[in-house]
């Protein structure tokens, strides 16, 4: 039996092991057999997020905005088992715009000639968020150039400002996306009950700075898969535990166990600069110091052309241009260098 | 044996007089071949540029063919002509410098204000200290310093040195450039414009000071030898050019042309109308796919290959030719499996090991046995011998005297492979590490190479057709590094999460159960068989009446010291004292991650792990084999409950979807975020109809035990899923195409057999039959839908995934980890301070994790 220093050592990776590699199959390799269906049927009260391949790409790509942005706030103590106070919360979470609070049916109707346009609320809705038929109209005081008529659960506008048609048909949009209520680009929030009787709120859509602010908040316990997001409210750092993370949970719901290692290296060869780059040609990839290993990947030209003119040297450090060369590559065994005093090789060199 | 090797390679633009030093002569005529087929002097064949016709002799160096690597010519051209491919960069020169005194188009104060933004900027030639030169600014600026630069010089109206005033520069695609709107600045033009700029200018704009703008204005081309553009002799004896020579023609025959009419003083517009077509010719010589510029073509009307398309893409240069080698030593051909190799080795057909060679390097110490080998004149034997001079002589009968009295140290003997030798073996696609291993020779008769079935998982492999690669290192670093590295029974645990990816399958499994069961006994006649079978030939202690347990036949091939306890699914597990004590082997000890493999891994080694794979498997394929087992139809005979529970569901999911449909059309149906309520209806009437197979799962579950075969292998996870009996036996469940119920077809139905708009399940691919039942004509219709989406799907997924593993790969191959742990690329840029934040080898994760 190996004793207890040897098994520690066995243990360790060993120097020169080519991670990266190990980190891009161990990634890539399942990605064949994962589903490029971007949704689960996921059913009734729950948020839609993109899972599997194309969520995995999403996040290697680093995209400005995932396509379905989701957050789970967490609340305070004193809030979170009380569901009335959840409720209230959740009311100042969602971003109700007048078309929501409007009838489902014949809600509005609009007159392009006259510019009028005639908003039906509805009472039930108004209820659930807790809004006020004034409150509605004092928000629509603000949009410019128009005139308003109330009339219990009707409201009737004119549009005063313009005689264009196309003008009038864009404040009529106007009025019907005007947000009354809510965090801006919080699309929906559903409140859940977790373990232990707790509730939290999941969302669609995402808004982390202004979420904070929300009265029974826990603020220090926010989730969003907005990787940039979380980079300007939080700062990198933040953003690559969350690419890793992000990745290493999309794979475990496929049912692919990774070693969480794998996920937080590509996190940190896209991050470690400070910038959240994206692992192709535009990111980690494009720019690499090696002006072979670019121009092996992808646009040749290009980078043979700038070599050109910015008389850029190639050191011949990395992989790919050592292959390319015929020099044997610097990782692995390959890392071993030996170191020869020349005046001695020079005088055995004579002897012979 | 590298005497000399690379160190760096710098990129720069070559000027006029280094083409015409790198010349060995002009080329004037802008032709091939003359009447008698042989080439004109300076024509573009110019014997002076190489040879390739194996009878004649270069001019310049005096080799023939093979030896002589070929010269570059040039061309010198009558007007100079825009290179295509730096328009952008003249572009940006023009914009931010000053025709009349060359100077950039800021003043020195803010150029002060923009010094400390830029790197510090350092030609090559001038750095000695390699330490500092790594500083060297690769694209000279820094994001922040050309953001600042290009605002300033947009906004210069006039130069602040000498006051003239800046026209706006247009470039039209691709080389065309105007001062204001529509005066044309000439090639020419410009090149005196570029030459007015200083050196110290350039680096503020992040360019090279020894490299002179006014080069990317071409006066003179370079041309290739002809061994970069061999031309090809077709059988009827017609010489077919290579592209790149009808190119050079063309942009010669021009140029010609041009000089003539410059001379006989033509008319500025003709002058100038050749000057475009030359520039034309030259544009389509560096990119035949420059944007904006018509693609030159063969005569046959195919687009010709010209520079830029050489180099680019998967068949390109680069990729097919330099970063992809093709290789000797290697052999492909179909595998099947053979259960008596072990997972280490690889069986060989004989004709290939006949033909595969493995180099023996002759010593002093060596040389008795290498003169034995070279005796040798069947099988094992020496098929070439290479001199100290690296003479590679084919061994015949007629020289092996000869060859014997000749051979001493520092000879190379290429002798056949044999028994023992060590190879690498690769299937395609090659997605992980694990996909290239290295085995040991075990030459067989047959024409397919052989692995164990245990390690077809890994390589993904199956035998239905298959084939694999096949590689014989040959310097002796690289045997020693597969060896040490690539074996795989070094390689059980993955490198992905630490889990097994080398186990017992199927009917193994199902022998292990059978074997290990609580009432498994079997008689002493078949505990020797099975004992024997393994290479054991001692009998474990025999329980009353001269029976053995199956558990302590098991027993015997476990280590004496192993302690091991494992609680799955109502199988409890104990081994205490390498002894079976309680439950039964199932797959998740020995199947896939399996975690008595990892055990034994962990705590034994690779060897005892192999070992004990190996034995685990025919060991229960043994016990199988006396068991015996079938399934049959009755496995599949559903009780008049089961039938009964089928109709409840399927009625009980239909009604919950109408229910969803009328919510739909009461308008109480909620639209989910980022999708319509219309969308919102489809998919959870999708989900509940989905729904049916779970519940008939459960249903079966409830019924099923272990007298039911099939059911059987699915618990001890020998192989099938309860999904697959429920299909089989209940019913198939919800068709679905594009992640949505069945819908296409015809206006309104899936086929005409349906009313239109018909909202019932079985209308939009709810099959409620089984495969037992047998499937209606629609139904199978509708299955057929399903099984076409999903095996399209499949195609595209690997297309996809193909594409991220290689942008991965390609992001991360430079990263490694260094002597102290932390993980650097390959400018030395730290990643990670310590690998994974704790320095584990990935392959031991889950060993750190159980304790073990």
């Amino acid at each position: 039996m190996p004793t207890k220093n040897d098994r520690g050592e066995k243990l360790n990776v060993s120097p020169g092991e080519a991670v990266g590699v190990v980190a891009a199959q161990s990634i890539g390799e399942p990605g064949t057999q994962m589903i490029l269906r971007s949704f689960h049927a996921a059913g009734i009260s729950s948020i839609i997020t993109t899972k599997g391949l194309p969520r995995i790409i999403e996040i290697v790509d680093a995209r400005k905005k995932p396509k379905f942005p989701m957050m789970r706030i967490t609340l305070e103590k004193g809030y979170a088992k009380d569901y009335e106070k959840v409720r209230k919360v959740w009311r100042k979470l969602e971003e109700v715009t007048v078309s929501k609070l409007i009838k489902e049916r014949g809600g509005f109707s609009e007159d392009l000639g006259a510019r009028i346009m005639v908003l039906n609320l509805d009472k039930e809705r108004l209820h659930t968020y807790e809004i006020t038929p004034s409150q509605v109209a004092s928000r629509l005081k603000k949009v410019s150039g128009i005139e308003i008529g109330m009339d219990g659960m009707e409201i009737r506008i004119k549009v005063n400002g313009t005689k264009d048609m196309k003008l009038t048909r864009q404040t009529f949009v106007q009025i019907r996306k005007a947000v009354v209520s809510g965090v801006p680009n919080i699309e929906k929030a559903l409140v859940q009950e977790g373990q232990g009787g707790e509730f939290y709120i999941t969302t669609a859509g995402s808004n982390m700075a202004a979420v904070m602010d929300i009265e029974g908040v826990d603020k220090w316990h926010i989730y969003s898969n907005d990787i940039f997001e979380v980079a300007r409210v939080y700062g990198v750092e933040a953003a690559r535990n969350l690419i890793a993370h992000e990745l290493f949970e999309t794979m475990s719901e496929e049912g692919f166990t990774v070693s969480f290692r794998h996920p937080a290296l590509v996190a940190d060869a896209m991050t470690h600069t400070g910038q959240i780059r994206s692992i192709g040609r535009h990111g980690v990839a494009g720019e690499k110091e090696s002006v072979f290993a670019r121009a092996a990947y992808e646009e040749t030209v290009k980078h043979f052309t700038n070599a050109g003119v910015f008389g850029e040297v190639d050191r011949l450090n990395g992989v790919a241009e050592n292959i390319l060369i015929g020099k044997q590559i610097s990782v692995g065994t390959g890392m071993v260098r030996l170191a020869v005093r020349k005046d001695e090789l020079k005088k055995i060199k004579a002897e012979e | 044996m590298q005497a000399e090797s690379i160190d760096t390679i710098k990129f720069t633009i070559v000027s006029p007089e280094l083409v015409k030093k790198m010349s060995v002569t002009k080329l004037m005529v802008p032709d091939t071949y003359n009447e008698d087929g042989y080439p004109i002097d300076g024509g573009l064949v110019d014997q002076r540029l190489g040879v390739i016709d194996p009878g004649l002799k270069c001019k310049t160096c005096g080799g023939r063919a093979k030896t002589c690597p070929g010269h570059f010519g040039h061309i010198e051209f009558v007007r100079p002509v825009i290179h295509p491919e730096f328009a952008k960069t003249v572009y940006l020169l023009l914009q931010s410098t000053c025709n009349q005194c060359g100077r950039i188009l800021l003043s020195e104060e803010q150029i002060g204000e923009l010094r400390p933004a830029i790197k510090t900027y350092v030609s090559a030639e001038e750095e000695e200290d390699a330490a500092r030169s790594t500083e060297l600014a690769l694209q000279g600026l820094s994001d922040a310093a050309k953001e600042l630069l290009l605002k300033r010089l947009k906004a210069t109206k006039e130069c602040p040195h000498c006051g003239t005033p800046h026209p706006k520069i247009k470039l039209e695609r691709p080389t065309y450039f105007y001062a204001g709107e529509n005066l044309r600045i000439k090639p020419d033009e410009i090149r005196d414009w570029l030459s007015k700029i200083s050196g110290s200018d350039l680096t503020l704009l992040g360019l090279d000071a020894a490299l002179r703008p006014e080069w990317l204005i071409l006066t003179a081309l370079l041309v290739p030898p002809v061994n970069v553009r061999p031309s090809i002799t077709l059988e009827s004896g017609e010489r077919s050019e290579d592209d790149l020579t009808h190119k050079l023609v063309d942009i010669m025959r021009i140029n010609q042309r041009l000089e003539q009419d410059i001379d006989a003083g033509a008319p500025q517009i003709i002058i100038d109308d050749l000057w475009e077509l030359l520039q034309y010719q030259v544009t389509t010589y560096f990119n035949n796919e420059t944007p904006g510029v018509p693609v030159a073509r063969h005569r046959s009307t195919r687009p010709l290959k010209t520079l830029a398309q050489r180099l680019k893409g998967k068949e390109g240069r680069l990729r097919y030719n330099l970063s992809g080698k093709r290789v000797n030593f290697s052999a492909r051909t179909v595998i099947s499996s053979d259960a008596s190799l072990t997972i280490n080795e690889v069986g060989i057909p004989r004709r290939i090991a006949e033909n595969l060679t493995v180099p023996f390097y002759v010593t002093l110490w060596n040389i008795e046995a290498a003169k034995a080998l070279l005796l040798k004149a069947e099988y094992p034997m020496v098929i070439n011998a290479i001199t100290k001079e690296g003479l590679r002589k084919r061994v015949a009968e007629a020289n092996r005297q000869e060859l014997l009295a000749a051979i001493q140290p520092g000879w190379v003997l290429e002798r056949q492979l044999v028994d023992g030798d060590i190879v690498l073996f690769n299937r395609q696609p090659t997605l992980h590490r694990l996909s290239m291993m290295a085995h040991t020779v075990k030459v067989l008769p047959g024409k397919t190479m052989r692995l164990h079935v245990s390690v077809a998982f890994p390589y993904n492999a199956d035998f239905d057709g298959d084939e694999m690669n096949l590689h014989v290192p040959q310097s002796i670093e690289a045997q020693a590094e597969s060896r040490y590295l690539m074996q795989p029974k070094d390689l059980v645990l993955s490198a992905r999460d630490g889990r097994a990816v080398m186990f017992t399958e199927e009917d193994e499994i199902a022998g292990a159960y059978f074997l290990t069961k609580d009432d498994a006994t079997f008689s002493k006649e078949e505990a020797c068989t099975m004992l024997a079978g393994i290479g054991v030939y001692d009998l474990p202690r025999a329980v009353k009446g001269g029976v053995f347990s199956g558990k302590s036949i098991f027993s015997m091939i476990l280590p004496d010291d192993l302690d091991y306890e494992e609680d799955s699914k109502g199988n409890k597990v104990v081994i205490k004292g390498g002894e079976l004590k309680e439950g039964y082997i199932d797959a998740k000890l020995i199947g896939i991650g399996g975690t008595l493999i990892q055990r034994m891994f962990s705590s034994y080694g690779s060897d005892v792990t192999m070992r004990f794979l190996l034995n685990a498997a025919k060991l229960s394929l043994r016990a199988l084999l006396m068991q015996g087992v079938t399934i049959s139809i009755k496995d599949y005979y559903n009780s008049d409950f089961v039938n009964g529970e089928k109709l409840r569901i399927v009625s009980e999911v239909s009604a919950r979807a109408s229910e969803l449909y009328s919510k739909y059309k009461k308008a109480e149906l909620e639209a989910l975020p980022g999708y319509s309520r219309k969308e919102t209806l489809e998919m959870e009437t999708l989900a509940t109809l989905d729904e049916a197979r779970a519940l008939a799962s459960k249903t079966l579950e409830k019924v099923l035990d272990r007298t039911n075969i099939a059911y059987l292998m699915v618990l001890v996870r020998a192989r099938g899923s309860v999904l697959n009996l429920v299909q089989t036996s209940m019913l198939l469940g919800q068709q679905a195409v594009r992640g949505k119920r069945l819908s296409r077809g015809y206006s309104g139905r899936v086929l005409p057999y349906f009313r239109k708009g018909d909202k019932a399940p079985n209308a939009k691919g709810f099959i409620a039959s089984s495969f037992f039942e047998g499937l209606t004509p629609i139904e199978f219709y509708m299955h057929a839908m399903g099984a076409r989406d999903s095996g399209m799907t499949k195609s595209l997924v690997t297309a996809v995934s193909g594409y991220l593993q290689r942008r991965l790969i390609n992001a991360l191959q430079d990263l490694y980890v260094d002597r102290d742990l932390s993980v650097k690329d390959a400018s030395g840029a730290l990643i990670e301070t310590l690998y994974g934040g704790d320095g584990i080898d990935p392959m031991m994760e889950q060993v750190v994790r159980s304790g073990a």
